[in-house]
């Protein structure tokens, strides 16, 4: 009897124990369900706004300018200003590949993107390829060139579907017109509330070298409006 | 419970108004324009280039590249902006002499006057328009700018910000001679061919775009994948509330 009353509560406790991880499993992943960020495209590690003032990643600080004296001839102005360093620059000519083998982007083709009358960037009218942003620089030129592509159309995935996985150090190949071939190493992968979008931060100088920015969409999606509540950045900046 | 929520929809509306006051402020004198430089008409040019202009206050921060100028003379560069201006690069139809190139008095109702100077040292102001001993020589043809704690009226940081100004560079080669030279003088330094100053690459700084990009439609985010995470955990809990209640009657059974 003793023997007996001793091997029901040993079973007890384990039947109780299985009862509490099931329900501590099952609630986790029940709230993992619920959350929509979290399953879709993949989700960038969200960012604060707050952030937006420490400007790009990579950013230098500017050297302020020592309070010289104006130079008296041609030779003083040499030496008091060296050219500035802006790293490997490409002349212009527009973009007409666009490879990121780590996720699997290939297109042949990218969409020219204008501002409309509201300043805002669309996206690309397919959802199967990219677009750049035609008022910013071509992609190798100094400055912030812009490649947007959708995240998903209305059955399925689209061309920056992955974008969110993309890895610091993964590598941008944009070949242009003149048969360069402009290649980027990503800086940082970040996503943002759009309400809290950081347009200098995405759009504004990349202070001292050639740049490029990747967006899509990501977050949560909200059916009323119809739109994905974040954007995802991949910040790029030039290496060859 | 009604007043809670009343509450909170207060709340709601009260940041909602604070909202657009705050971006207001913040943005009013501070700002990125970017512009990218491209051949002047009728002038030859070959050369390309950008250009990006941060706006804090009045003070500006320039930094430009451009390649394939005529290589080893130099070129002035200046913000531009007027008023009266049409606040862009000239035309062809902007040759008001017919003679076949554009100088840079034929720009102005393009792209206005000069209100910097991007000198390499020194004064920014317009009195520097043409101080050719402190604009950057283009070593190989490429310019490779930056200079920052460049003060300007407050109009200017404002046009600016506001997209309207435009960046130009000048210094072209009409007779490929591979120098300034030719006969026709300057319209601004009579001492100085036209060459010197005529205008090479011109870009307007427009403003960056506003805000986010909607770059999807949704057909990922309610699809099997969420689904599935919910049958999973669901199954899970169910189990757990079938393990609790055999337990429990086993406990039942055995007192």
């Amino acid at each position: 009897m003793t023997d007996h009353v001793r091997h029901d509560g040993r079973r007890l406790a384990l039947l109780a124990a299985v009862a509490v991880v099931l329900a501590v499993a099952g609630a986790v992943i029940v709230a993992l369900g619920l959350r929509p960020s979290a399953v879709g495209p993949a989700a960038a590690p969200a960012r604060t706004v707050t952030e937006e003032v420490t400007g790009p990643p990579g950013q230098r600080e500017l050297q302020a300018p020592a309070p010289t004296p104006a130079p008296t001839s041609a030779s003083a102005a040499e030496a008091a200003a060296p050219a500035a360093d802006l790293g490997p620059i490409l002349p212009a000519s527009e973009p007409v590949r666009l490879d990121i083998p780590s996720i699997d982007v290939h297109s042949d083709v990218l969409e020219p993107l204008a501002v409309g009358a509201d300043g805002v960037l669309p996206a690309p009218a397919d959802y199967a390829l990219p677009g750049w942003y035609t008022g910013g620089p071509n992609p190798g030129q100094l400055g912030p060139a812009v490649i947007a592509g959708h995240v998903d159309g209305p059955s399925g995935p689209a061309v920056f579907y992955r974008l969110g996985e993309l890895a610091v150090g993964a590598e941008v190949m944009v070949t242009r017109a003149d048969g360069t071939v402009a290649t980027f190493v990503i800086d940082a992968v970040e996503r943002y509330a759009k309400a809290d979008f950081p347009t200098a931060r995405v759009y504004g100088n990349t202070t001292d070298r050639a740049e490029l920015r990747l967006i899509t969409c990501g977050g949560a999606f909200d059916a009323a409006s119809g739109h994905y509540v974040d954007n995802i950045v991949a910040f790029a900046h030039l290496i060859a | 419970m009604r007043s809670t929520t009343r509450r909170i929809a207060l709340a709601g509306f009260g940041a909602a108004l604070l909202l657009p006051a705050g971006v207001g402020s913040a943005f009013a004198a501070d700002g990125n324009a970017n512009a990218n430089l491209t051949p002047v008409a009728l002038n030859g040019v070959e050369a390309s280039g950008t250009a990006m202009v941060t706006v804090m206050g009045t003070t500006l921060t320039v930094t430009m590249a451009a390649d394939r100028l005529l290589p080893d003379v130099p070129h002035a560069a200046h913000i531009h902006f007027g008023a009266e201006a049409r606040n862009e690069c000239p035309a062809a139809t902007d040759d008001a002499s017919g003679d076949g190139t554009l100088n840079t008095t034929e720009g102005g109702p393009a792209y206005g006057g000069i209100v910097v100077s991007l000198t390499k040292t020194g004064d920014t102001s317009p009195a520097s328009a043409l101080a050719v001993d402190r604009f950057d020589t283009a070593p190989g043809g490429r310019i490779a700018y930056q200079r920052g704690s460049i003060e300007v009226e407050p109009a200017v940081a404002q046009a600016i910000v506001d997209g309207k100004s435009v960046v130009v560079i000048h210094g072209v080669d009409h007779n490929d001679d591979g120098t300034y030279s030719g006969d026709v003088a300057s319209d601004l330094e009579p001492s100085l061919p036209t060459e010197a100053t005529d205008p090479a690459l011109c870009g307007v700084l427009a403003a960056a775009p506003a805000g986010s990009v909607a770059a999807g439609a949704g057909g990922t985010a309610q699809s099997g994948a969420q689904g599935g995470t919910l049958l999973v955990g669901g199954g899970l809990l169910a189990a757990a509330v079938g393990v609790g209640a055999f337990a429990a009657r086993r406990v039942r059974a055995t007192v």
